[in-house]
């Protein structure tokens, strides 16, 4: 295949306004937001059961880091719709920088989350009450689903620093998508962890 | 009507572009629909085959009373496997792994599915969990506390051995392989029909196989979750489920019937789909109600999930919400209804020939009405608690996931054998093998009622004599053993016949869809010309497949520069672009064993090097993606 040739087929790809690798994303994330669905539907149960919510010797959640982190992870989709917009337009370098920029935010997010995790394991275990398993249940669910994405990134960072091409394209257009939707559901993850100080 | 005759040296290049390597390697590494979808096919006949004889101890043992062929744990555990092989390892495999992976591109005019990779990753992973689950046998600990599974019996303090982590974590890991699986169909039928092919020209079987993936996309996370929660307690003492830490033992039912309920659609639903290819092909007649028919399969898939607390009625839910669901439960009455009605009257109205493909759907009609009946019965809830855990219960639902889900699965066996071998079957056999089918499928699961109204409860390993349940019981096991031939007689036929049947030309019945423009069995690429299709019935146009063998000796539509098939708009089939597929690849399968190997360590405990594993099959999946499809 000539230059031109590939140049034409990723500008097409960029063009097609829903790749299969799109529909095929859009599907898995409609699967993991019900997943999602189900433990926040799980969470609301399990409070609808219980007396004290959280339970007595619990505290109650912080409200600053997980905000903070929430806007910091909601914010990097500025930078990665950016990149999609570029690759679709053939511009590798804007796409790889915008891209770059996003997973070194992603990843300080990450690991901040991580630490509060650890933090709060400290403090009450998951084998304590309902509560504490469901709420650390969530949380883990969502942070995997976050590294899931730093995953992609970094392959797709990989696979960029050598060229464009419509595959690469189509991927890039996919996991901005997938980011977005984990962005919702972080949000909605956020917000059912801070419930109980509403 | 005829084949196309298309130039032969376009042919010998769309050969030579799509030939797969020889041998056990090319079944290996194969990435083609065809070839996954009969992995599929004797994959999942190996579990029926399993499940039926796990049917006929059980059988066996409650032919007399007092019987002690096996003992009360052996029971549970042939109960309990019985049922997850019959569910999750024959019929979803069956009706969308091999039937859907098989037909749905031959009849919407594609190539492959929309993601040949991932349709063998499925496979693979499909048969890793099914033989993680079988292993279970050889340790003596096959799951035991039932297909449903509940808690409290499941956790550890109630069932100490490992029985209840293999059920868990082989029904995660095979939902994997069912998501996989569905996003698979769901794309290729919104973006891989033949140009022209707007929704409301595709054929009914992918209108059923569409709403049973899209239920299976949407049903199976609270499944996954359900078992999540479950091994976490298990294993790790979490508290999802025990009222002292503030859990709830109802949860589990709650998340397991939100799966639960549509999984009865999900598996019945391709039936639908088959009933609705081979009725007009032996009507000679299209569908009448086609769009309402349509309608009613998404319907059908949708109001599923509105109606599964009608599994716990008895479980003390407030009458307010008893009340809801009853109601909800009615309403599958009405797009039900309009298949059967739509599905008679098009053999009423047409001229139809009883073959034996369409025996089978006639059988399916009588046992989903019947089925369907009982059914309703229980959507009355002061019925459903007087005899919930009853055999009445157990009559009631194999007719409908063994009589309405199963016997179309064996009349579109038939009905495909010619496409997929290029033979015929033996048309008396088959027709013998349905009445015995037939019969047997009646006297083992009728009498059922008559016991369970009779209060002999399921799950029972024995019972005591005198009860008034002998006789039915007795009448139960000699319909199994009849059944058993009656399937025996199938198998038998279609082995004979891939042998020695005549051959079946491409189009021994004048069916109305794609699959039958094209050889028998189809060619690697499946369609030497991409056709352009104006209605549901595309093969009955005979002026439109004219135009298309024109078109192919002009060189128009053909495609044959490399692994390529036309792209369409979702709604409207517009040809929107051309795919370049992904040839063979040895990762999927190796993936699969990263992650079988995995799922194993997860089992035993070994929690670090579970991880390792799983981090072998993230390294497999980027080698996978390291080759590209447009470097094929």
């Amino acid at each position: 295949m000539s230059a031109h040739d590939a140049s034409v087929r990723v500008v097409r790809a960029g063009e097609a306004a829903r790749p299969n690798g799109w529909w095929g994303m859009a599907i898995f994330v409609a699967s993991e937001a019900t997943l999602f669905g189900t433990l926040v539907g799980t969470y609301l149960y399990l409070r609808g059961q219980a007396h004290h919510w959280p339970p007595a010797g619990v505290p109650r959640p912080a409200l600053l880091a997980p905000l903070g982190l929430t806007t910091l992870l909601v914010l990097t989709a500025l930078p990665l719709v950016l990149a999609a917009g570029w690759a679709r337009q053939a511009k590798r370098g804007p796409a790889w920088r915008a891209l770059g920029l996003a997973t070194v935010l992603q990843i300080g997010y990450l690991g901040l989350q991580l630490h509060e995790l650890s933090t709060q394991i400290a403090q009450f275990s998951p084998r304590a009450s309902s509560y504490a398993s469901m709420y650390f249940t969530l949380l883990v669910v969502a942070h995997l689903h976050v590294l899931v994405g730093v995953a992609l990134n970094l392959w797709l960072l990989a696979r960029l620093a050598r060229g464009l091409t419509r595959y690469r394209v189509v991927g890039l257009r996919a996991t901005v998508f997938y980011w977005l939707a984990v962005d919702v559901i972080t949000v909605v993850v956020v917000a059912v962890q801070l419930s109980p100080r509403l | 009507m005829a084949v196309a005759v298309p130039p032969p040296e376009r042919l010998d290049r769309l050969e030579r572009v799509w030939l797969p390597r020889p041998g056990v390697l090319g079944w290996l590494t194969t990435v083609d629909h065809k070839r996954i979808g009969l992995l599929y096919f004797w994959t999942t006949l190996v579990f029926f085959g399993a499940g039926g004889v796990e049917a006929l101890l059980l059988r066996t043992q409650l032919a007399r009373a007092d019987a002690h062929l096996v003992g009360p744990e052996t029971f549970d555990q042939l109960l309990t496997m019985h049922g997850v092989t019959m569910i999750f390892f024959f019929i979803i495999p069956m009706t969308t792994g091999a039937f859907g992976n098989y037909l749905l591109p031959l009849m919407i005019g594609a190539r492959d599915m929309a993601f040949p990779r991932l349709n063998a990753l499925s496979y693979w992973i499909f048969l890793g969990a099914g033989l993680f689950l079988y292993s279970s046998m050889f340790v003596h600990a096959a799951p035991n506390a039932g297909w449903f599974d509940y808690v409290p019996l499941a956790l550890r303090q109630y069932d100490r051995g490992l029985n209840v982590d293999y059920y868990a974590l082989a029904l995660i890991f095979v939902g994997i392989s069912s998501t996989m699986g569905a996003l698979n169909l769901i794309v290729t039928t919104f973006r891989l029909r033949a140009p022209g092919m707007s929704m409301n020209r595709m054929p009914l079987f992918c209108f059923a196989q569409l709403a049973a993936a899209l239920a299976l996309v949407f049903a199976l996370p609270a499944l996954t979750a359900d078992c999540i929660f479950l091994e976490l307690q298990r294993k790790a003492g979490f508290h999802f489920f025990d009222v002292a830490h503030g859990g709830d033992p109802l949860l589990w039912q709650h998340l397991f019937w939100i799966f639960g309920h549509p999984e009865v659609y999900i598996i019945v639903l391709p039936a639908f789909g088959i009933a609705t290819s081979i009725i007009p092909t032996f009507a000679r007649r299209r569908m009448i109600a086609f769009p309402l028919v349509a309608m009613a399969e998404l319907l059908v898939a949708f109001i599923g999930f509105g109606v599964w607390a009608h599994h716990m009625f008895s479980t003390g839910l407030s009458t307010a919400t008893l009340v809801f669901f009853a109601a909800a439960s009615m309403m599958v009455v009405i797009p039900s209804t309009i298949q059967v009605f739509a599905w008679l009257f098009t053999v009423n109205i047409g001229t139809p020939v009883f073959r034996a493909p369409l025996l089978f759907i006639g059988g399916f009609i009588a046992f989903f009405v019947l089925g369907g009946l009982s059914g309703i019965m229980f959507a009355a809830i002061p019925f459903d608690q007087a005899l919930t855990d009853t055999y009445f219960v157990v009559a009631h639902f194999h007719f409908i996931i063994f009589g309405a889900a199963v016997f179309p699965i064996f009349g579109g066996m038939y009905y495909w054998f010619p496409k997929v071998t290029g033979r015929m079957y033996h048309e008396r056999i088959a027709q013998a093998s349905f009445w015995v089918t037939f019969a047997g499928t009646m006297l083992t699961f009728f009498p059922m009622h008559i016991v369970g109204l009779l209060g002999m409860t399921r799950r029972v390993y024995t019972y005591e004599p005198g009860l008034g349940w002998d006789v039915y019981n007795l009448l139960e096991t000699v319909g199994g053993f009849v059944l058993a031939i009656g399937l025996l007689m199938i198998f038998a036929n279609l082995a004979w016949s891939g042998l020695r049947g005549a051959p079946a030309g491409p189009d021994p019945f004048y069916g109305g869809t794609l699959e039958w423009t094209i050889p028998s069995p189809p060619p690697h690429y499946n369609f030497a010309l991409i056709p352009t299709v104006t209605s549901p019935y595309p093969n009955w146009d005979s002026r439109e497949r004219l135009a298309d063998r024109e078109a192919f000796a002009r060189g128009v539509g053909v495609l044959d520069a490399g692994h390529e098939t036309p792209v369409s708009t979702v709604a409207d089939g517009m040809l929107d672009d051309v795919a370049t597929m992904p040839a063979e690849s040895g990762w999927p399968p190796l993936l699969a064993v990263a992650v079988t190997v995995g799922f194993g360590l997860l089992l035993t405990s070994h929690y670090a090097t579970a991880c390792a594993s799983f981090a072998l099959a993230v390294l497999c999946l980027v080698a996978w993606h390291a080759h590209e499809p447009e470097e094929s």
